[in-house]
């Protein structure tokens, strides 16, 4: 097939609102002589539209349908049979006096600073040392990146035996040392803990992937220059890789918010094994994120409106934790 | 680039027919109008029927009708309620839990009533009080008894006797007539055998106290009275082994190790010995069993159930009745520790003979008579989730030291906001 003419191509992006670059033109172009009206423009390109439907019809069906629809259950009573009840705003008026909820929030942050904070600091160490490392480089990475594909159950199931509280590994390690057993799965701090560096283990690899990406981004030019001037390994850290990384860092903190806060299947598995008690979270229910209690409400309880309320709430908190991580990560840069 | 173009163009009208496709057979398979189809489905999960009398049934009524089986895995009753609700692919016949029953009966109208099929005539045949727990006021019958957990106590015969405690199941069972009695008996042990405790956490006790009354949490006319002196009481007797020092407050999975180490009695239901066994086969016949204080309790069963859907319900039933009459159901004792719902099978040789690891103890001796003295009790659709926080605040006794009397407030007033929002008054 001949290249098609390169003029009439161009108009088309001027029609959805002035001239792209050159590379988001079209490749195709109308067979001249059958000029279309402006106003089937949109139509024009069907194929395209054919072409990527796949994604956003699954999307609609699975994920934009169901976050709208729990919005609609937020405010109806319903045991997910039966006729649903609308109930005005009485789920978040429960919602506000449920000491278990606001006990999960608190649960939720303080394994998301206990996780997040040492995640993101040994990501960015690492991938400086894994940067200067010569030899072995592969097998580093690859060694450094297993734990995030592992399975998380296969995961928590290893750590529950692990940090067993009677017959556990970490606890006849210190026996040997003269240390008395530490009660890792029950003293509600420890819980959480144990579930934050279940989740540090998970996620510093993955995080440290992408800073070493950005690491090998900055050019050498950088650093000789900063050399000539006499900056040591310390200050050039601080001063040149530090400053130039901070939009990959910013990336990693919002990705690290997102997912921290919604630390569900950590402690689901770590706690999930009491038959006499249906409770999650395990003693004290002090691994009770608010996204298991979400998932007892919802699915164990029947009680989908109050599940919908539980996971609303959640969304405005992760919204404002975001803009907060947002405003603390870029303060300084346009100064 | 043409080519490719009619490729692509062929691939997406595959894909959209393909999926057109999908959707009806989604929506023709549960839904059919007819009701003597030829096809008919079972959901059930590992270990709730002997898979090798489902495997008979299915040749058994292979001239009437092709039944297909499926294990469902994960959470059973979260995968039921979804098919429920969007009523397609619907199974014809389905198991339902023992604790989940009571949240399906508010839905009874997705049933089937089984007295109108003749579950009436064969309702003589099973245990009055569990059959009763798969009704719904009006008397309709949503399940059919499988098999229940009527409760007992475990204990250590080499522990006993090292105490100089008699060890025989009909003299233990005087011994410990009453709770009092039993923690009494519990320090007397623990002396003797440093180390050990009695029960493996205050819940379990909690449990079997509360399930040995004939009211729960929440009243017929669905009023809260888990403030009341049933509840009360039940909660005092099991924070007692605690302030005893005979509580192991084992909540983790932990108990594996320790079951076979240092407790001395297990309180549980029928097929906690299966638990027992796998947990601790190194202490395999120094078990014994016998009937716990007080009274037995109930601890889960479950039930078959047949939902509006289904697609032939006279040969449905017929299937359902078969796989569960009294000498199907003991099979299902000793291929899957499925303790019958029928007390004719607790007479057949299937169940009488005797259990090595009990130390050649005829253990249903002790379930036997258990089964059948366990009180009516009514069990309310939110049952459970008001019972939770309970078990919580027991849990925190023994993990933060959390005082009895602040944890039993906080218990009753939770339980009381999860009953308001459940909608009982």
């Amino acid at each position: 097939m001949s290249s098609p003419p390169v003029t009439g191509s161009a108009e088309v992006p001027q029609r959805l609102g002035g001239p792209g670059p050159a590379r988001f033109r079209p490749r195709r172009t109308p067979p001249t002589g059958t000029a279309r009206p402006r106003r089937r423009g949109l139509l024009s390109y069907w194929r395209q539209y054919l072409a990527i439907s796949p994604f956003y019809l699954i999307f609609a069906a699975f994920s934009f349908f169901p976050v709208f629809y729990s919005l609609y259950l937020a405010f109806q009573r319903w045991d997910g049979m039966g006729t649903m009840q609308f109930v005005g705003l009485q789920q978040f008026r429960f919602l506000w006096d449920d000491p278990v909820f606001w006990l999960s929030i608190r649960n939720t942050l303080v394994i998301w600073v206990l996780s997040t904070v040492p995640t993101l600091f040994g990501a960015l160490m690492l991938a400086t040392l894994l940067h200067s490392v010569r030899r072995f480089k592969g097998f580093y990475r690859i060694a450094l990146y297993v734990p995030n594909v592992t399975s998380i159950v296969a995961v928590a199931i290893f750590f529950g035996a692990v940090f067993s509280n009677n017959f556990g590994l970490v606890n006849a390690i210190l026996g040997v040392v003269g240390i008395s057993p530490i009660p890792w799965l029950s003293n509600p701090w420890l819980i959480k803990v144990v579930i934050s560096l279940l989740m540090t283990w998970q996620w510093t690899g993955y995080n440290m992937i992408i800073y070493l990406a950005g690491l090998q981004a900055i050019p050498n030019s950088i650093y000789e220059a900063a050399k000539m001037d006499g900056a040591g390994p310390i200050r050039t850290f601080f001063q040149i890789t530090i400053p130039i990384m901070r939009p990959i860092i910013l990336f990693t903190v919002i990705i690290s918010t997102i997912n921290g806060l919604q630390s569900f299947s950590e402690p689901q598995v770590l706690f999930a094994n009491n038959a006499a008690n249906a409770n999650l979270g395990g003693p004290g229910q002090a691994g009770l994120t608010t996204l298991l209690y979400f998932y007892q409400s919802a699915f164990l309880n029947n009680d989908y409106g109050y599940g919908a309320a539980i996971v609303w709430a959640f969304f405005v908190l992760i919204i404002i934790l975001v803009a907060v991580n947002w405003r603390i990560t870029t303060r300084g840069r346009k100064a | 680039m043409d080519l490719s173009r009619r490729g692509f163009l062929q691939a997406a009208a595959l894909t959209a027919a393909a999926s057109g496709l999908t959707v009806a057979c989604g929506g023709g398979s549960g839904s059919g109008g007819t009701k003597n189809g030829k096809n008919l489905t079972l959901w059930y999960w590992g270990g709730a029927l002997s898979d090798k009398v489902v495997a008979e049934a299915k040749t058994h009524f292979a001239s009437a009708v092709t039944l297909t089986t499926a294990s469902i895995g994960g959470d059973f009753k979260q995968k039921l309620t979804t098919t429920l609700a969007a009523g397609t692919s619907v199974p014809d016949i389905t198991g339902i839990k023992g604790e989940d029953m009571a949240s399906f009966l508010p839905n009874a109208n997705r049933f089937l009533d089984l007295n109108d099929l003749g579950f009436k005539k064969l309702s003589s045949q099973y245990l009055g009080w569990k059959a009763k727990l798969a009704q719904t006021k009006d008397g309709k019958q949503i399940g059919f008894p499988i098999d229940i957990g009527p409760t007992a106590l475990f204990y250590r015969e080499d522990f006993f006797a090292k105490a100089g405690v008699d060890t025989d199941p009909a003299k233990v069972a005087a011994l410990v007539k009453t709770w009092e009695d039993y923690f009494q008996l519990g320090t007397e042990l623990q002396k003797k055998n440093p180390g050990t405790y009695l029960v493996n956490n205050i819940s379990s006790v909690f449990n079997i106290v509360v399930g040995q009354g004939t009211q729960r949490f929440i009243d017929k006319n669905n009023h809260f009275i888990g403030d009341q002196d049933h509840i009360r009481q039940a909660w005092t007797t099991a924070v007692r082994p605690y302030t005893l020092g005979i509580d192991a407050k084992i909540n983790d999975n932990t108990w594996n190790a320790a079951v076979g180490k240092n407790l001395l009695t297990e309180l549980g239901a029928a097929w906690h010995a299966l638990d027992i066994e796998q947990a601790a086969p190194q202490t395999k016949g120094k078990w014994r069993v016998c009937a716990n204080p007080v009274g037995p309790a109930n601890q889960g069963g479950s039930y078959l159930a047949l939902p509006r859907q289904c697609r032939n319900p006279e040969e449905a039933f017929k299937i359902i009745s078969w796989i569960l009459s009294p000498a199907n159901d003991a099979r299902g004792f000793t291929d899957a520790a499925i303790f019958p719902a029928a007390p004719a099978a607790y007479a057949m040789p299937a169940m009488t003979g005797p259990d090595a690891f009990f130390g050649g103890q005829k253990i249903i001796e002790v379930f036997g008579p258990a089964a059948k003295a366990i009180p009516d009790s009514y069990e309310a659709p939110a049952d459970a989730a008001v019972m939770a926080p309970y078990m919580t605040e027991l849990t925190n006794i023994e993990a933060k030291g959390k005082k009895p009397d602040d944890a039993w407030k906080d218990a009753v007033s939770q339980a009381k906001q999860i009953a308001r929002r459940q909608g009982v008054s």
